[in-house]
């Protein structure tokens, strides 16, 4: 070999590569490098740089030419994107388009993907629960998936460790089912919504608490978040167009831009990573084949540990992409199931109603926050004919009405004139979904993307746990509307919807005990291949009802410690 | 706030960290006029007129001052379906065709007594056409108007970022 490919071999040679540079991937940098690594991070998106290239944060409503909608020409260019709540005129330059990635629907699935440096940490609702010992408990007690390898105990001072860095706003409310944090001051509930708490305190005896939503928003900035050059949240509520003061956690104001700090990163856009390389005589994973999204080329890089946050589905595709002699299924898939497992939270349905108290109150200001009521369903034991059960996010706000009635100087009159209506009430179900081993994504045998990469099959969908579930939501959330005297109650189920717009798709790549029966240990190392670690949602073994991210960045901060770790001792 | 102050603000408050984007020296420069190429210019005068009639200027500035026509052109040439583009083209000649038999004159030719009387006949008319035409333009109206700068600057006071959320305050009699 020349002293050239050798050289060349070494400019590509890091301590860690890090695949992804979202919610997860962005922990990963940041504490590879903070532990001295010489980190890769592979980003198969453009680079977002913080305030540089958040083009509409600045943007006054009437600046936006359709007012935020998106037109309809971009709507029919991406039917799947569209469909996201969050997408619209001022934000979807940060979604992917539809054409960017084709895939394959063996049953509907509405996969929203965000292809950037930041991914969907740019977009997320930034609601973050810690999960509770009934959750990680579930698959053992209700018998379902397999047995999580860990226990709340395990995480919970990585909880700690990443809502100080990440600032997690919340109330400590002393629940049993919902840990509290490491918090910054929580947001108000307003008066109807304290009203709600109240009454059911009373009528179901303190069961089913309603609280502030706990979420990565700096209510009170702290020294460890002005380094990070970031400020207190100024309750724009405009936050998926990215944050100029960083008032909400993204790896683009936060880990990304501190794991550049080090010196230790290199960050590399455009980068589409195709497999990871696997040694037979070394028996471990030695890098990465990376394909340049501008010119297709294909240059390998190489690491002794390789963490993978690609997203849940897209880690699925590149480990079953990575194809060897050894590992002729994928990557580490010794069992036959990876891919499989695949599962979400049910967001199809919601409920409405109107409530006629507190009428001499409004709020004032913005809350990028909303009310929200843990599990209360079959939280210690068995108690409906459906397993596990839902959180739900809970609000409520006052109705102002403008009198639009006829034209001319009336109109007009009426048009700005503020008569308060009553009080809006809602709620949506966030509910768990049952992992199954037909709920799953594999390779298409000849599909492929313009890089080459096959496509993603995906056949996921609702089974006859959810529809129960939805019932019973309907059921009870009526039931406590009408206790609390709301009025016009209608439930809102979509049943058509289909799964993927929670974008809370979790699996493939569970933990577990066993390896006969799980492809993660408990340090997240791929059972068969244990220099590679997958800490995104790809990981999980069941999905709770808490929204997940705070839980993919606790998993992730730990297991790049236990690799680190094991690094030193020379056993990786 | 002026943008120009919160952005030199937010450079302050980090620490000098961030130097002032591209994007954030352009905001001086005028909208760039909207490319309404579905729609001819008499259709956008007579359709200024239409919105004025709806919103009038009264000691404060009524649509057609705020330019509306051109956001209602744009949101059905944009946002809307071929259907409602096609409603808006057709209305718009309606509008003349009933000034002319009430008052053997175009709308915009019509007083503002006239041009009243017209659209409130259009909005009761027994063709549904008609209706549907005058509530795609008075909604949109409405719509551009309420997020207009003039009116939630000066009117219905808009706070960009209000750095506050109070739970319960008592209402203002």
């Amino acid at each position: 070999m020349s002293n050239l490919n050798i050289d060349s071999i070494k400019a590509r040679t890091f301590d860690a590569i890090v695949v992804g540079s979202g919610i997860s991937g962005g922990w990963a940098a940041k504490e590879l490098t903070g532990k001295n690594l010489r980190t890769l991070v592979l980003e198969r998106g453009r680079d977002v740089k913080h305030i540089t290239d958040y083009p509409t944060t600045m943007k006054q409503p009437w600046e936006l030419d359709h007012l935020g909608q998106a037109p309809s020409k971009l709507k029919q260019e991406n039917p799947i994107a569209s469909k996201c709540y969050a997408f619209g005129e001022a934000t979807s330059q940060f979604f992917a388009k539809d054409a960017e990635q084709p895939y394959v629907q063996d049953k509907p699935f509405d996969w929203i993907r965000a292809y950037q440096v930041g991914g969907k940490s740019l977009l997320w609702a930034r609601q973050t629960q810690r999960w509770s010992e009934l959750d990680f408990d579930g698959p053992a007690r209700d018998g379902f998936a397999v047995d999580w390898p860990i226990r709340y105990a395990d995480l919970a001072p990585w909880y700690s460790y990443v809502e100080r860095f990440a600032g997690i706003s919340g109330n400590k409310d002393g629940l049993n089912q919902l840990p509290d944090g490491d918090f910054l001051p929580p947001h108000e509930l307003n008066c109807a919504e304290k009203y709600f708490g109240d009454q059911m305190a009373k009528h179901y005896q303190n069961t089913r608490p309603v609280i502030i939503g706990r979420c990565a928003h700096l209510t009170a900035a702290k020294p460890i978040h002005n380094q990070q050059g970031r400020v207190q949240c100024q309750n724009r509520t405009i936050c998926e167009r990215g944050c100029i003061y960083g008032g909400y956690f993204s790896s683009n104001s936060s880990t990304i831009p501190w794991a550049q700090k080090t010196g230790k990163m290199t960050l590399r856009p455009h980068s589409v990573v195709h497999s990871i390389i696997f040694d037979e005589k070394k028996n471990k994973a030695t890098g990465v084949r990376v394909i340049d999204a501008l010119t297709n080329q294909m240059t390998e890089y190489f690491a002794r540990i390789i963490f993978v946050n690609a997203a849940a589905l897209n880690t699925n595709l590149l480990l079953l992409n990575s194809k060897s002699n050894r590992f002729q299924d994928g990557l580490g898939n010794d069992n036959g199931l990876m891919g499989k497992y695949i599962a979400f939270h049910n967001y199809r349905t919601r409920i409405s109603a109107e409530y006629d108290g507190h009428l001499d109150s409004t709020t004032d200001g913005r809350r990028p926050n909303s009310g929200y009521i843990p599990r209360f369903r079959n939280l210690y034991k068995q108690e409906t004919d459906f397993l596990r059960g839902y959180a739900s996010g809970f609000g409520a706000d006052r109705v102002v009405h403008n009198d639009r009635a006829g034209l001319g100087e009336s109109l007009k009159e009426g048009l700005l004139k503020t008569n308060y209506g009553g009080w809006r009430v809602g709620a949506h179900m966030m509910g768990e979904t049952i992992p199954k081993e037909s709920n799953l994504v594999r390779l298409d045998p000849v599909l492929t993307d313009q890089f080459g990469i096959p496509q993603l099959r995906i056949s996921v969908s609702y089974d006859d746990n959810d529809e129960k579930m939805i019932q019973d939501y309907h059921q009870q959330l009526t039931e406590m509307f009408t206790k609390a005297g709301f009025t016009n109650i209608q439930t809102h189920d979509v049943p058509n919807k289909a799964p993927g717009l929670d974008i809370h798709e979790m699996g493939g790549v569970r933990m577990g005990k066993d390896p006969k029966t799980s492809l993660l240990n408990k340090w997240n190392q791929l059972h068969a291949c244990k220099n590679v670690f997958v800490t995104d949602g790809a990981c999980m073994t069941s999905t709770a009802t808490q929204n997940p991210s705070l839980t993919y960045m606790a998993l992730t901060a730990r297991a790049a410690d236990y690799a680190v770790k094991q690094m030193a001792k020379g056993n990786l | 706030m002026q943008r120009r102050t919160a952005l030199k603000n937010v450079a302050l408050t980090v620490g000098g960290l961030v130097s002032l984007p591209a994007w954030a020296k352009a905001w001086a420069a005028p909208n760039l006029a909207a490319d309404l190429r579905l729609f001819k210019a008499n259709q956008k005068q007579l359709l200024a007129e239409m919105v004025e009639t709806i919103i009038p200027e009264t000691t404060t500035p009524g649509a057609k001052t705020l330019q509306i026509e051109t956001f209602v052109m744009r949101m059905v040439q944009d946002c809307y379906a071929p259907a409602s583009q096609e409603l808006l083209s057709k209305g718009l000649v309606t509008v003349d065709e009933t000034t002319q038999k009430m008052y053997q004159k175009n709308f915009i030719d019509c007083d503002k007594i006239q041009r009243e009387a017209t659209l409130s006949a259009m909005s009761n008319a027994l063709d549904p056409t008609q209706v549907a035409f005058f509530g795609l333009v008075k909604n949109l109206t409405i719509q551009g108007y309420m997020n207009s700068e003039y009116v939630m600057t000066n009117l219905t006071h808009y706070e960009f970022a209000p750095a506050r959320y109070y739970g319960c305050v008592p209402i203002k009699q």
